[in-house]
């Protein structure tokens, strides 16, 4: 069961770099759906295993709440506002792929050498997982300054969760169920109030572009 | 004395092979085109027809255009002795194998590119330039995968690290090694002129890398020029085949075990050569100033592998 | 007890989502405010009048000093800010600038941010706190972008990503915390805040550490600290005034009330301060010094008192890091004042804005003449918040800098007090034109002259009241306040 978990968190790790290298505001929901269906899948089987063992349904539960709302509900109504915004073909990031995928690269490096100076984080079931989950959760980071568009920067943030997720996942099987339904209930919440928002920006704006968000300074 | 045999041996396998690869790969892309196609044996005919055919030479060109196919034919076949079609011959080993293997391959492209240069054709000119660009991207994939099942096994001798590999079992259930399988065959569309990095049954200026640089070449070099290029396919595939597809630890030693052993070798080729077709007759081939993309991929996919080996561990498991 | 004080404002947002006359709105608004101060005043009697200065209900809550006094700011402001939004809105509503319809909005949401905010300081899990102050995000994002021009919305959106961002950092910190407690408490313990005060000498200190940094960079996102404190200036400055004074006064000490909380573990843990010292130092330090240049430049009055909520909350960082008893009683003294004080700027600051239309100071002349009451409040409130006495923030800046020269940072406490010293200044020389001038001839006759008179009635009691509290609170101190400050400093170090 430990390679299988290794296997995808691995798979994740691959995910998030594909979901650096993406180009299309499509591809990045597509990707993002991808990656979703394989943390729902190494929850399934981590909650798999601890029902067989203890009886607890929790990660199972969790395991579905995943596929519900982060493969299905939330890329659809991403896939929904995008659909409905004016559609400007222009770049949308900042440095080019390569380069992007040079500094996600020194991003994983960095978070193994971080990781690895402080004891207790790599001991028996951790495996040292934590690196894989801390690097998706800096790659997320990364992403989201690296969009110009703002449903980049939403998927950003969604791809953050991602890794804190996986990250109480491999290290502490999860939060208590309470904590875990309410950080999904906010996490909800919060993209449905980012896509309102980019609904809004798009029409006193004319375009989704944040670099012209900047009149407040000072 | 063992060693000549062997040396004979692995020469006469990978010469009688190498065209074959050719051979299946375009059936099945005739196929897929709803066409019979040539037979899987042409290109053993079109070497033969070629090689008693003479060669016309341009007056532009230097001795480096004579000179050239018969280099990339020797380094080829030098670095196909390094690389085991089976572990119950060992040709030749040193270690520090994989580097020599590696700047054995470069020093054969690198002739191929000034030949391409050396005729003073535009094409073979253009053919250079994009060859260099793409074989610079795609070195240090194929750098790290090769470092990491040197780790993993612990040693730089290619025939060590087969043996290696062959104690792990089954390599692939090991995401590291999933990671640098992709990897690699992602390097080799790339260094074998396949689809999506190049076309090789195209001669449209816009199209071409491989086939640009060995346009100018007819009769016996161009034969050469082929068949280095097809041990050179062979021999990578041979290196995915033998790390990630182990299959001598269940064979002895001795005549019997040697034959059976090629046999399932030739088997294993000819699965890949499949799937290489099939990923050839599945993709497009990309824009030539999307190829840094594709070298990030495989980059991206060796290097997670290589880093992968530290985070989780591959060997011995 | 406590569940009402969650069902109040709860059933309230419920009600103004269904209530569509605003007369109505506006009374059940004024109700539910003053039923929220009556329950926390009855709490706050139930843990002062306690043994162990605790409250517990149903496994599921908390009340201990520290988390009653940050309440009770947040239901007094909760109050007077209630009381003012009546005859705000209704001025905004003859002006035009506000649809009718949209009144109810604001109460709902309003009453949906009060109510996640109470969540948020009475239980005792963390990992409800944490999802109770991102809610407190979500609830107020659409009351940020209220006004629906481009200057909000682009606020609204910085507020909404880069708290959200930090939140999901200090996630990753909760989870830290969680694992180095994994084998310390039971499984049904796991997370909550006494638990972990009470075991916290055998948590993975190595983890612990890390921990700490990544709350302190989450909730110091919502707290405005620098450097994180890029949505704050706008923010502040685009909400209605109001949610202003809410934001500025309520939300911030929630964020510091988490911060705290954890010093308090990781002290604990580490057995000493000084590795939470450094950190809560700097940035409280940076924060200060950010919002003393920001000062120096500012034509936006609204963003000048948004920037003064981030040096306040660097001065109790500050307070926070240094960790003796001194500062511990004079930092959350400071929380009160601050709180206190720049609500009832932003308030003053929301009147004015109705009056003359205007965010830009060189606009403004004449305030003491048009706006009687408001007017000179508004103006010894700026001198209260730059830390002149006899008011109580001086009183709580001095016992700060006090408590930095009695613990011998010597050289942190001198450049402090010389940021204050700028501050002021800045305030000086940037707000005092506002006071006088106007009602020339040339004026009149230019028909430019604004009426004189004030225009919020309630508004301007509660504004009253609030000034005349911090005017006292600088000499005198009732005892159960000073018991239940004791109390949280008690609870903090661990005595």
């Amino acid at each position: 069961m430990s390679e299988l978990l290794d296997i995808f968190s691995v798979l994740i790790l691959l995910s998030a770099f594909v979901l650096m290298a993406n180009k299309r505001i499509r591809s990045y929901i597509k990707t993002f759906r991808i990656q979703s269906f394989f943390i729902a899948a190494a929850a399934g089987v981590m909650g798999w295993e601890s029902f067989i063992e203890k009886g607890h349904v929790d990660i199972l539960v969790v395991c579905a709440i995943i596929v519900i709302l982060k493969v299905i509900y939330i890329p659809n109504l991403l896939s929904k506002v995008y659909s409905n915004l004016e559609y400007r073909v222009e770049k949308d990031f900042i440095f080019n792929i390569p380069l992007l995928i040079l500094i996600s690269c020194g991003l994983v490096v960095f978070t193994y050498f971080s990781v690895s100076t402080v004891e207790g984080l790599n001991e028996g079931f951790l495996n040292k997982q934590i690196i894989n989950s801390v690097s998706v959760f800096l790659m997320g980071l990364f992403f989201m300054i690296s969009r110009k568009k703002a449903i980049g920067q939403i998927i950003g943030f969604l791809e953050l969760e991602n890794g804190l997720y996986i990250c109480a996942m491999f290290s502490t099987h999860g939060m208590p169920l309470v904590v875990d339904l309410g950080i999904f209930v906010d996490m909800l919440t919060a993209v449905m109030i980012m896509g309102l928002m980019v609904f809004r920006i798009n029409e006193k704006y004319e375009s989704i572009n944040i670099k012209k968000l900047n009149r407040l300074k000072g | 004395m063992n060693t000549i045999i062997y040396i004979v041996l692995q020469a006469t396998v990978i010469l009688l092979v190498a065209p074959l690869v050719n051979g299946i790969i375009n059936k099945v892309k005739a196929f897929s085109q709803k066409r019979k196609g040539a037979s899987v044996f042409q290109m053993y005919y079109d070497l033969l027809k070629l090689f008693r055919k003479s060669c016309v030479v341009s007056e532009t060109a230097s001795w480096i255009f004579k000179v050239a196919p018969w280099i990339l034919f020797a380094t080829s076949l030098t670095a196909g002795m390094l690389v085991p079609v089976t572990t119950l011959i060992h040709p030749l080993h040193y270690p520090g194998d994989v580097i020599l293997l590696l700047s054995l391959l470069a020093l054969g492209r690198f002739f191929m590119m000034l030949a391409g240069l050396d005729t003073g054709s535009t094409f073979g000119g253009m053919g250079s330039s994009r060859e260099g660009m793409i074989s610079s991207l795609m070195e240090p994939s194929i750098l790290v995968c090769l470092f990491t099942v040197s780790l993993v096994a612990g040693s730089t001798s290619i025939t060590s690290i087969v043996g290696g590999m062959q104690e792990l079992g089954t390599p692939l259930a090991k995401p590291v090694f999933i990671l640098i399988f992709l990897a690699m065959l992602t390097v080799i569309m790339a260094e074998t002129a396949r689809i999506p990095v190049d076309d090789p049954s195209t001669h449209l200026e816009l199209t071409m890398v491989h086939e640009a640089m060995i346009l100018e070449y007819s009769g016996r070099q161009l034969a050469l020029m082929e068949y280095g290029s097809a041990i050179k396919q062979l021999l990578l595939m041979d290196m995915v085949v033998n790390f990630f597809f182990p299959h001598d630890q269940f064979l002895m030693a001795g005549v019997s075990g040697v034959l059976l052993s090629l046999l399932i070798y030739l088997a294993k080729v000819i699965l890949l050569s499949l799937l290489i077709a099939f990923v050839e007759v599945s993709t497009v081939k990309f824009k030539l100033f999307s190829i840094p993309n594709l070298a990030a991929l495989a980059f991206i996919l060796s290097f997670l592998g290589f880093f992968q080996y530290f985070v989780i561990g591959g060997s011995h498991v | 007890m406590i569940l009402l004080l969650l069902l109040i404002p709860g059933l309230s947002a419920a009600l103004f989502f269904l209530c569509r006359n605003n007369k109505i709105n506006h009374i059940i608004n004024v109700s539910a405010a003053s039923l929220l101060l009556l329950c926390g005043a009855w709490l706050t009697g139930q843990v002062i009048h306690s043994p162990e200065m605790e409250y517990r209900s149903l496994g599921f809550f908390y009340m201990d000093p520290l988390g009653i006094i940050v309440l009770d700011i947040v239901l007094f402001i909760g109050f007077a800010t209630g009381i003012y939004s009546v005859s705000y809105l209704e001025n905004e509503i003859q002006e035009g600038v506000l649809p009718k319809t949209r009144c109810r909005l604001y109460y709902g949401l309003f009453y949906l941010f009060l109510f996640t905010m109470i969540l948020a300081l009475t239980v005792e899990n963390m990992g409800i706190f944490w999802i109770a102050i991102e809610a407190t995000t979500l609830a107020s994002a659409f009351l940020v972008g209220f006004h629906n021009d481009k200057h909000a919305l682009e606020a609204a959106w910085k507020y909404v990503i880069i708290c959200s961002v930090g939140i999901a950092i200090a996630l990753l910190g909760i989870i830290l915390l969680h694992l180095s407690s994994i084998d310390a408490l039971s499984e049904g313990q796991q997370l909550d805040f006494p638990a972990l005060f009470a075991k916290a000498a055998v948590l993975k200190k190595p983890i612990v550490r890390l921990s700490f940094l990544f709350i302190l960079i989450g909730f110091g996102t919502k707290a405005g600290l620098a450097p994180m404190h890029t949505w704050l200036p706008d923010a502040h400055s685009q909400a209605p005034s109001p949610i202003s004074a809410l934001l500025s006064g309520v939300l911030l000490n929630s964020a510091m009330y988490g911060i705290m909380r954890t010093v308090a573990i990781v002290n604990r843990c580490e057995g000493g301060s000084q590795y939470t010292g450094r950190l809560l130092i700097g940035a409280g330090l940076l924060s200060v010094l950010t919002a003393a240049v920001f000062i120096l430049t500012q034509k936006d009055y609204k963003r000048l008192l948004a920037y003064s909520s981030i040096e306040h909350m660097g001065i109790v960082a500050l307070a926070v890091g240094v960790f003796t008893p001194l500062s511990l009683f004079a930092g959350l003294f400071h929380m009160i004042n601050h709180s206190l004080t720049k609500s009832m700027l932003f308030l003053s600051a929301g009147t004015i804005l109705q009056k003359f239309h205007t965010k830009k100071v060189q606009k403004i002349k004449g305030l003491l003449r048009t706006l009687p009451v408001t007017g000179p409040v508004f103006f010894l409130g700026l001198f209260a918040i730059a830390g002149v006495p006899p008011f109580s923030v001086f009183a709580s800046e001095l016992s700060v800098i006090l408590a930095l020269f009695d613990a011998k940072y010597l050289y942190i406490g001198g450049v402090l007090a010389v940021l204050l010293a700028g501050i002021f200044a800045g305030i000086a020389a940037t707000l005092f034109p506002m006071i006088a001038g106007g009602g020339t001839e040339e004026e009149e006759e230019e028909g430019e002259a604004i009426p004189v008179g004030e225009i919020n009635k309630g508004g301007t009691a509660v504004i009253l009241m609030l000034f005349c509290i911090i005017c006292i609170g600088g000499f005198f101190l009732p005892d159960s306040v000073i018991l239940l400050m004791e109390g949280a400093r008690d609870l903090m170090l661990g005595l």
